[in-house]
């Protein structure tokens, strides 16, 4: 299986295919990340892909503080992303809550309801911000690979 | 669809079984709709209970953020409620400098806007160019206030930035360069068969129906509601701005992107007169911290139509109350009657014509089949590939425009 | 005489008992203070009438003992007719002006989710902005309401 995990992983690391769910942002993160997108900034040269369905993601891109209302819509969409998966808090709501922090039909921040992998600051977090928290979460992706590669390499080679 | 054996709407992502807030509920016979419910209140965040409990400052940059496509708006509305309570005179210069970085917004809105409306029917080039154009937008409003979006231009009597003759110069620079772009939006949007017979007849509000459900914005004036902000109550500097208040009366989708386009090029006249005319002197009044009792209505001319403020003051350092009425809100209420009696397979088009802030489109929709009492959820992706598959199997087919597009833009 | 004018005069002419209730604070705004019992007549002549034929919006107040509800028309030349009036908090029971307004039914949904208003006659539909699983009793934009620590 060992080759076979090596391809999805460089494949994962080096096209990560991306849903974008807006928890109850203004907007304004949600542009900026499609801005990313658009031929200024062009996020695709890093093979990055938006799709339409948790099911192909591998990297939830959220936006915006949790509602009360779209609580159990986030949770259910993370839960229905294949293995392994990772979630990107895009801007200071998604982050901490923002400027919406003590509302009352305000959760909190992303993490108050699922994981987070990479945060990305900004009011709103602007494309080169999201670039760089993506190529961020990459590279930690393939240092993860190369960790548990070298530990694999250690354990033989100790002979356990 | 139950009539086609062709093609099937898959179902999820989330199983129709469980609770879902549908943000659409539709009911269909065959392919055509028989009725909407809308179900909104997503991005209900508590802002005016928020309000009451901050100082006017702290309001001025929560209220920015009611929406980050139109955060310039309701600053700008809500400032401006609270000037008038404290009998505040803006400087003429800080008002012309206000009203410059509103129709900067308004251009940004609108290419943001031309190209979701690409990206709906099939256009994706559209949304590749009119988005790169919209980056020259985002680099002058950064130029000017320091942020691409919620430039925090205002405080409570003027403005906080100035403009200097050089950065006047690289405003100009940019409105004649997207100036001739435009104009090559209005060709197409005006004259490519593709495109009028896409959008013709999708979306219909007669001028009647547009003026009892209250459409406001591009939606009202492409049914040929004559309503604009900015020419009937005037604010800011708009009293002193010579332009044309642009109606259409197309009354469908078609209409609604004739009155955008036009519109950006009317913008791009009154940035001229603003920066020929701007006058001198001070930026900003000093603002007390107390504002006194009073209250006040404040409309404003957003991209998406008329945004209302209303504010409460009552002597101390926080607001007694603060309403927003976003201009999405009347026109939502107008989707249902477009979409009666039409495809399913215009739904996505006739939303995005009306120019919702996008969370309002990241919806479920619970669709309802007559024919056999069935019902099922699908996403806003799934909906959105189903309409351009149906509208490509009756020949609508951007593939030859998008090369042609390419060709004549990558100059 | 001023647009204005001529409309406060028109308002009075029509219905005496709003003599001296009248405001006009600066150009192209109006305010109005009446009972509830003379809000319906009053919109329908301003909109048939005066052609005040756009309703901007509707704003809920919490003033203590009572609740008070600005209903904002506006009228093509851009004045707006601001009309309030007050009802008891404990019984804050305002009936539906959907039959002279379309739109008027989310603003007044509003008022039912956010400030506990009763609306006689409001059309059956889904609350607007709250979940439907938001606790009974709970009117967020009262004074007296606060957001529960958790």
């Amino acid at each position: 299986m060992h080759p076979i995990k090596k391809i999805v992983t460089w494949a994962r690391i080096k096209s990560p295919w991306i849903l974008h769910f807006n928890t109850g942002a203004c907007n304004a993160c949600d542009i900026e990340i499609i801005a990313a997108l658009t031929p200024r900034y062009d996020i695709e040269r890093f093979g990055v892909i938006l799709k339409g369905t948790p099911r192909h993601a591998d990297v939830l891109v959220c936006s915006g503080p949790v509602t009360k209302q779209i609580e159990d819509r986030l949770v259910r969409i993370y839960e229905q992303m294949a293995e392994p998966k990772f979630v990107v808090a895009v801007g200071t709501c998604s982050c901490s809550g923002g400027v919406f922090k003590d509302c009352y039909n305000i959760k909190g921040g992303i993490d108050t309801t699922i994981p987070v992998s990479a945060y990305i600051p900004g009011c709103p977090a602007s494309p080169k911000a999201i670039i760089d928290g993506v190529v961020k979460l990459l590279a930690s992706l393939e240092d993860n690979e190369s960790k548990a590669k070298a530990t694999k390499e250690e354990k033989v080679a100790g002979g356990k | 669809m139950p009539k086609s054996k062709k093609f099937n709407i898959p179902m999820g992502p989330q199983h129709p079984a469980l609770k879902e807030p549908e943000g659409f509920s539709v009911a269909l016979k065959g392919e055509k709709i028989l009725g909407v419910e809308i179900r909104l209140g997503y991005n209900h965040r508590g802002i005016e209970k928020a309000c009451e409990q901050n100082t006017y400052i702290q309001d001025l940059y929560l209220i920015e953020r009611v929406c980050g496509i139109c955060s310039h708006t309701h600053a700008t509305c809500f400032v401006q409620a609270v000037e008038e309570i404290a009998g505040l005179q803006v400087p003429r210069r800080g008002l012309y400098l206000r009203t410059l970085i509103a129709e900067l917004e308004r251009i940004h809105s609108h290419l943001l806007w031309l190209g979701v409306a690409g990206h709906e029917i099939g256009f994706d080039t559209l949304l590749m160019y009119s988005w790169r154009d919209r980056e020259i937008v985002m680099d002058t409003l950064a130029l000017l206030t320091g942020n691409r979006v919620n430039y925090g231009m205002n405080t409570i009597g003027g403005v906080r930035h100035d403009i200097t003759p050089a950065q006047s110069k690289e405003v100009l620079k940019a409105i004649d360069l997207l100036e001739e772009r435009t104009k090559y939006y209005i060709e197409v949007a005006t004259q490519e068969t593709t495109i009028i017979k896409r959008l013709s007849g999708v979306g219909v509000v007669s001028y009647d129906d547009a003026l009892r459900l209250e459409a406001v914005g591009p939606t009202g004036r492409a049914s040929g509601l004559d309503r604009d902000v900015r020419r009937d109550d005037p604010y800011a500097a708009y009293g002193e701005l010579s332009f044309n208040v642009i109606t259409d009366n197309h009354c469908d989708v078609f209409g609604r992107t004739i009155v955008r386009v036009k519109e950006l090029m009317e913008s791009y006249k009154m940035i001229r007169q603003i920066i020929k005319n701007m006058p001198d002197g001070p930026i900003a009044v000093k603002a007390p911290r107390k504002i006194p009792a009073g209250e006040a209505v404040s409309r404003y001319e957003a991209p998406r139509g008329e945004d209302v403020h209303y504010v409460k003051a009552n002597g101390s350092e926080m607001p007694e109350r603060v309403k927003v009425r976003a201009p999405t809100l009347a026109n939502i209420q107008v989707v249902k009657h477009m979409l009666k009696d039409r495809y399913l397979a215009d739904m996505p088009i006739v939303i995005a014509a009306i120019d919702p802030c996008f969370s309002c489109t990241d919806r479920m929709i619970n669709i309802e089949y007559d024919s056999n009492k069935k019902s099922e959820v699908i996403n806003w992706a799934t909906l959105h590939e189903y309409s351009l598959k149906w509208h490509r199997d009756r020949g609508v087919d951007f593939s030859k425009l998008n090369k042609q597009f390419q060709r004549r833009m990558s100059i | 005489m001023s647009q204005e004018e001529k409309v406060k005069e028109s308002l009075v002419n029509k219905f005496g008992y709003l003599e001296g209730k009248v405001n006009i604070p600066r150009p192209r705004r109006i305010f109005l203070d009446t009972d509830l019992k003379n809000l319906a007549d009053i919109i329908l002549y301003a909109k048939d009438e005066l052609r005040f034929n756009h309703l901007l919006t509707i704003t809920g107040l919490d003033e203590g003992e009572n609740l008070s509800f600005i209903y904002h028309l506006a009228h093509d030349s851009g004045l707006i007719l601001n009309i309030k009036v007050s009802v008891l908090k404990s019984s804050p029971v305002l009936k539906t002006i959907t039959p002279f307004f379309v739109s008027a039914e989310i603003y007044e949904r509003e008022l039912v989710d956010l400030f506990g208003a009763e609306v006689e006659g409001l059309p059956a539909g889904n609350r607007y902005p709250l979940t439907d699983d938001w606790p009974q009793g709970e009117f967020p934009l009262r004074k007296d309401w606060h957001p529960a620590k958790e």
